[in-house]
């Protein structure tokens, strides 16, 4: 999901890039407080660990593979600062080393995957984790928290593309989180089963969540119920009518006029009609919905078939 | 993976290679800009830049299958957009625009990536006051990159001198174990990197 | 005169693991000490003490004393200037971008100018014949070649003593005579933990004999190293050297 340069407009990469840049100061910020050193060879490994695993393969279909983007894998790992901070050196090497993602559009890579999918992920990772207790709880936030930090940084590719006036909100939005919403669950699997992995041997490299097991089946529900709320702020509220001109109207504010090259922006709410469907854009709307509640049941029942094999042995010795 | 597929040409000798890390940086960032900026009516601009492009690739010497190999390796990702744009009104001048104008700016990086070694880029990246921990984490992880590439590859090798099922559900479970073994590796040598750091008295 | 080190009653274990049940150590200043024992026998661990990377918290009744300065949490900084540690594995050692900047870390934590860096990094890279290195990438260096990097790095800070964990592993045997013939010649106090015993006949004058996390024999090389019975029960042997003079390396230590 790497933005190459050449689509974004000079508006959209400069303002992610300044929100990148802000949220990246503020965690830092944070580290530098708050980070024993000891912890800083492990973020460099952390990071170096993230790029190798994205090159892992995982067999799909056909010739195609699945991979892994790590966003909540690094939260659960290393905590949210932490995790926005590797994340961007990874993009940061991607594109100063490999020419994945443009040089402009870093500012949007990083926003869309560091921070946007590291702060969302997180933010659902300790819902989840709150509602729901223990081992099981704890996969099942991470898987369930993949799956959204993964649309979420799709969400904000979308957005970005649009506001640029590359391809329209009411086609880009429907098109991404589709095909998002489906590798999205292979970003949930494969976060669950690394973290499963390393929980049979390293527990202690977990960051720890605590809730006490009680009151499983009202748990359930409350959970499911978080589920449905989430699936409601990212598929409902995006078309809440105003937002496509509300970005509009952010962009006048800041004083860029048309896009760059002279195409008038195209009209926000695009309405693409789909024959039998009615409008793309309350299609998207309603397959979102049910497709966040399904990924959070596929997330649960990953988490009961995986819980049992994450439980560790003794503690290994340790030498130094 | 030979542990210099990252880094293969960004230490040949030409103009190009020996010319400062920020400004090149800098120059880069200037011409994904214009690339961005030039409205497609002055067609010409892009064609100019397109000319240098090609005279820099020429004075690198980095062979042009490289920069043309990497070309189609990451353009696919621009053909896709540019072929959601088809269905906009004026779709196809949209999508010719971003077609030639990521193409201007891929190239641009790849030259960029491919002559200059990531060590001054840190260089550089310090010298712009980019805090302190960040430049660490991206030394460090540029370090330790290609140890762990060679370690991930040396375990999926192992991993396949004993796998006969083929099956998908078994490569997923035994791929997920080898990147958590490559986890917890990496955090224990992140350790033993602390103490040698220590060591040598870091502050 | 004043020993270079001093080790009194050293005990440690890894949480219930006891790894080193009371150590008594003297080394003279200029010595060369060879430490030799089966796997497990504390070795590295033994090493680890020696710049206060172990215990994880040093105690205030310190066991190790080095060049006289007791090691203590006050004390800790400035006798790791005085102790150089090369660890077993080079690529935990070398954890910046390019050869120059690692040789260059430890004299620029201790604050030297730019001008007077690049000098330091050039002599201490000459000492291990590794000139014009500066711009190099440690992934693409060999083995010995990261091995002599370690060194350099250690060598740029002028520690007084020199202790090396495994200096010969993975070496082929020309890596292993070029580096032995490069410690030979450094002045400085050397402690050589070791499996390769070869390498401990030739460079060192005495040894001790570690099994168990204890001291089981102390003595001079030709001495200990000879004495078949005691090498066999703890899991070595004599060496080669003894056996039959080398005839790619000088004989004695």
């Amino acid at each position: 999901m790497h933005v190459p340069d050449g689509l974004l407009d000079l508006k959209t990469a400069s303002t992610t890039a300044a929100l990148s840049v802000s949220a990246l100061a503020v965690a830092l910020r944070r580290l530098r407080l708050g980070l024993p050193r000891r912890r800083v060879p492990l973020m460099g490994l952390a990071a170096a660990f993230l790029f190798t695993a994205q090159m892992l393969n995982f067999p799909v279909a056909g010739g195609t593979s699945g991979h892994l983007l790590g966003a909540v894998l690094a939260v659960v790992l290393l905590g949210p600062s932490a995790a926005m901070v590797v994340m961007t050196a990874v993009l940061l090497v991607q594109c100063l080393l490999f020419a994945d993602g443009g040089l402009l559009a870093l500012g949007a890579n990083v926003f869309n995957m560091a921070v946007v999918g590291v702060l969302g992920g997180s933010a659902v990772y300790r819902a989840v984790c709150r509602v729901l207790p223990g081992r099981r709880g704890l996969l099942a936030a991470a898987a369930f928290a993949s799956w959204c930090s993964t649309l979420l940084a799709s969400i904000g590719c979308a957005a970005e593309l649009a506001w640029s006036g590359v391809v329209p909100w009411g086609l880009v939005f429907p098109a991404m989180t589709t095909i998002h919403m489906l590798i999205a669950l292979g970003e949930a699997a494969i976060t669950t089963l690394v973290i499963v992995a390393i929980l049979r041997v390293r527990p202690d490299l977990v960051e720890p969540t605590g809730t006490s097991p009680d009151a499983r089946a009202l748990r359930l529900v409350a959970a499911f119920g978080l589920a449905a709320t989430i699936g409601l702020l990212l598929f409902a509220l995006p078309f809440a009518s105003s937002w496509p001109d509300g970005l509009e109207r952010v962009g006048q504010v800041l004083g860029f006029g048309p896009a760059a090259g002279g195409r008038p922006l195209p009209a926000p709410m695009a309405e693409y009609r789909l024959p039998g469907l009615g409008s793309a854009t309350a299609a998207t709307s309603a397959a979102g919905f049910v497709g966040t509640l399904v990924a959070f049941a596929l997330a649960c029942a990953l988490a009961a078939a995986l819980a049992p094999r994450a439980s560790a042995g003794a503690p290994p010795d340790r030498r130094a | 993976m030979r542990h210099d597929f990252l880094d293969k040409w960004s230490r040949l000798d030409s103009p190009i290679h020996r010319a400062p890390a920020g400004l090149k940086l800098g120059l880069a960032l200037a011409t994904a800009v214009a690339c961005v900026a030039v409205p497609l009516a002055h067609w010409w601009a892009l064609v100019a830049i397109g000319a240098c492009l090609a005279l820099v690739a020429a004075a690198s010497r980095v062979p042009p299958s490289f920069v043309l190999g990497r070309l189609l390796l990451l353009e696919p990702l621009a053909a896709g957009v540019a072929l959601l744009s088809v269905f906009q009104p004026d779709g196809a001048r949209v999508a010719v625009a971003i077609v030639v104008r990521s193409t201007l700016c891929l190239a641009t990086m790849i030259l960029l990536t491919s002559t200059t070694p990531f060590a001054e880029l840190l260089r550089t990246l310090r010298a712009l006051r980019v805090p302190a921990l960040l430049v660490t984490v991206l030394a460090l992880m540029y370090r330790y990159l290609f140890v762990l590439v060679d370690e991930a590859e040396r375990m999926q090798r192992a991993r396949r001198s004993r796998s006969f099922s083929g099956r998908r559900a078994h490569a997923w479970a035994s791929l997920a174990t080898l990147a958590g073994q490559l986890f917890v590796r990496s955090s224990e040598r992140a350790e033993r990197i602390y103490a040698a750091m220590c060591a040598r008295g870091w502050r | 005169m004043r020993p270079a080190v001093e080790i009194r009653g050293l005990r440690f274990g890894y949480g219930a693991l006891p790894a080193l049940r009371g150590i008594d150590l003297t080394v003279q200043p200029g010595e060369c000490l060879g430490v030799v024992g089966p796997n497990g026998a504390g070795k590295s661990t033994l090493l680890l003490h020696l710049n206060g990377i172990l215990p994880e918290k040093l105690p205030a009744e310190p066991c190790v004393f080095v060049d006289g300065q007791p090691l203590r949490e006050d004390t800790l900084l400035e006798v790791r200037r005085k102790v150089g540690l090369l660890f077993q594995d080079p690529d935990d050692q070398i954890f910046c971008p390019t050869v120059f900047e690692d040789v260059a870390f430890g004299p620029q934590q201790l604050g030297l100018p730019p001008g007077e860096l690049r000098r330091t990094v050039a002599a201490a890279l000459a000492q291990v014949r590794l000139d014009g290195f500066e711009p190099r990438s440690p992934h693409h260096l060999s083995l010995g070649e990261k091995r002599r990097v370690c060194l350099a790095g250690v060598l740029a800070c002028q520690p007084s003593l020199l202790v090396l964990d495994e200096p010969t592993s993975g070496l082929d045997p020309r890596g292993k005579r070029e580096l032995a013939e490069l410690l030979r010649t450094l002045p400085s106090t050397r402690i050589v933990a070791s499996h390769d015993l070869d390498l401990v006949a030739t460079l060192c004058s005495r040894v001790l004999v570690l099994d168990g996390g204890l001291i089981v024999a102390s003595g001079p090389t030709g001495e200990v190293l000879a004495d078949e019975a005691l090498m066999l029960a703890h899991g070595l042997e004599k060496p080669h050297t003894l056996l039959h003079p080398h005839p790619h390396r000088a004989a004695g230590g």
